[in-house]
């Protein structure tokens, strides 16, 4: 039993506080934490935008919104952010936690933008209506009227979707950005601990989703409670 | 100051407007009724384009609403609207959905647009209710705000489809109180309603729809005490 208690304090003592890896780790989840922030606050820009445009059909545009959505429901993000990195935007001076922000939030747009629609559809009619029989224009009344309620609709859905991103960020070691799992990756290499360093990684993860998820559950609550 | 003349309009196979046409004047208060389906709503919604006829005129003060769907929006503003379900926006207070429509459509200011609404609110009797959200009035009080937001674009006709019909039966009078008193202002009206007793003693005139058409158009004693066709009867004596 001492055993086993001595290798556990060793071994993170070895992977947490020698060479103050534990300050990897940290670094490594505000790296998460930004690209996933700044990937939803782009994702629900280019999902909303997307969502008009599928919801008004202006000529022309609609084949390209449904193209974009097919393209990155089709494809691994992993691959659209590598082509985005090295294609695309390698050759910028862009910071890599921008250029992979961008890239997720390329790919949260498309899954934002089926959210947004169904958010917009689920309004009732007579919303637009009224607004409209007041002499609002549609683009009044959808900013005044219908957007903040479908935002509402959807903020729990939002949540979710931060959600998934963290997780899903963790590939972006591939561009040698050093999120979470990097760093948990950096650690294993030096200590030749394979099985410590990941494991803290995995609870630091399950750590933030479930804040997260305890917030969405609240938010949803007290949404519901307004209605 | 309304010339409808000759109103189709069709969704899909179902024809529900077949040449309806009216004049109502300055002034003039004019109730719809008919059964279901007999296409008084869409006649009403037509008259601000929510619905867009098919086919027929609709002139109001000499501009005719087709021909100048371009500037529909400005049209609008001359008639206030108040649905069955209220459509009040949820997202608002009370205040801020009579006050929309002033400082976004009209270009109020935000205080300007804000005292009207008070001002308003308090006409309909909900001075105390100013700063309530829309899911804290009761059916009647949501009635009298959406009223009130209506009145807030300072319209020359007010278009009511069933204003009451979706109240609790306690309710129902507060609503007709203001519809009233915006008769006695001398508001030109048309009312699609169910409330017979209201028509009667609201209206100047009473127009009976059935099957697309305006099938009797008379002052309420006439429609009500010798009514000329024998739907209109058939009609009344299910209702009365």
């Amino acid at each position: 039993m001492e055993g086993v208690l001595y290798e556990l304090t060793n071994s993170l003592y070895i992977n947490l506080i020698r060479e103050e890896r534990y300050l990897m780790l940290i670094r490594g989840l505000r790296v998460t934490l930004e690209v996933t922030l700044y990937s939803v606050l782009l994702g629900v820009i280019i999902g909303l935008i997307t969502a008009v445009i599928r919801i008004t059909e202006p000529k022309g545009l609609v084949r390209l919104a449904t193209a974009y959505v097919e393209v990155v429901r089709g494809t691994p993000v992993v691959v659209q952010m590598v082509i985005i990195y090295y294609a695309i935007l390698g050759g910028s001076n862009l910071p890599k936690v921008l250029i992979a922000s961008i890239a997720f939030g390329i790919n949260s747009g498309a899954y934002v933008s089926e959210l947004i629609r169904a958010g917009i559809q689920a309004v009732p009619r007579g919303q637009m209506e009224a607004a409209r029989s007041l002499g609002l224009t549609w683009t009044q009344a959808m900013r005044f009227v219908i957007v903040p309620q479908a935002i509402k609709n959807i903020l729990p859905a939002l949540v979710n979707e931060a959600i998934v991103l963290i997780k899903e960020t963790a590939v972006v070691g591939y561009i040698a950005l050093d999120d979470l799992t990097r760093a948990g990756n950096i650690i294993r290499g030096r200590t030749f601990d394979a099985y410590t360093p990941f494991l803290l990684v995995a609870l630091v993860y399950l750590y933030t989703t479930t804040t997260l998820s305890i917030f969405a559950g609240k938010l949803e609550r007290r949404l519901r409670e307004s209605d | 100051m309304i010339d409808v003349i000759d109103l189709y309009k069709s969704f899909g196979e179902l024809e529900v407007l077949r040449g309806v046409s009216t004049h109502v004047g300055r002034s003039q208060v004019v109730c719809v009724i008919g059964a279901s389906g007999s296409g008084k709503s869409t006649f009403l919604r037509c008259l601000n384009l929510l619905e867009i006829p098919d086919r027929g005129r609709i002139t109001i003060d000499g501009v005719e609403l087709m021909e100048h769907r371009k500037q529909i929006n400005k049209l609008r503003r001359k008639m206030g609207m108040v649905f069955q379900q209220f459509n009040l926006f949820p997202n608002m207070t009370a205040r801020s959905n009579v006050a929309l429509g002033p400082s976004q459509a009209l270009g109020m200011s935000r205080a300007d647009a804000s005292a009207r609404a008070e001002a308003l609110l308090s006409k309909v009797g909900l001075a105390d209710k100013v700063d309530e959200f829309p899911n804290r009035l009761s059916g009647g009080q949501k009635q009298r705000v959406a009223i009130a937001r209506a009145l807030a674009m300072g319209p020359d006709i007010m278009l009511f489809d069933e204003p009451t019909s979706a109240l609790d039966p306690e309710m129902v009078g507060e609503v007709l109180q203001v519809i009233k008193q915006l008769a006695q202002d001398g508001m030109t009206m048309i009312i699609v309603t169910h409330e017979m007793g209201f028509a009667r003693e609201v209206a100047d005139r009473v127009l009976f729809m059935d099957q697309g058409v305006i099938a009797e158009d008379a002052p309420p004693e006439r429609i009500f005490r010798s009514p000329e066709k024998e739907r209109t009867r058939e009609f009344l004596s299910k209702v009365l």
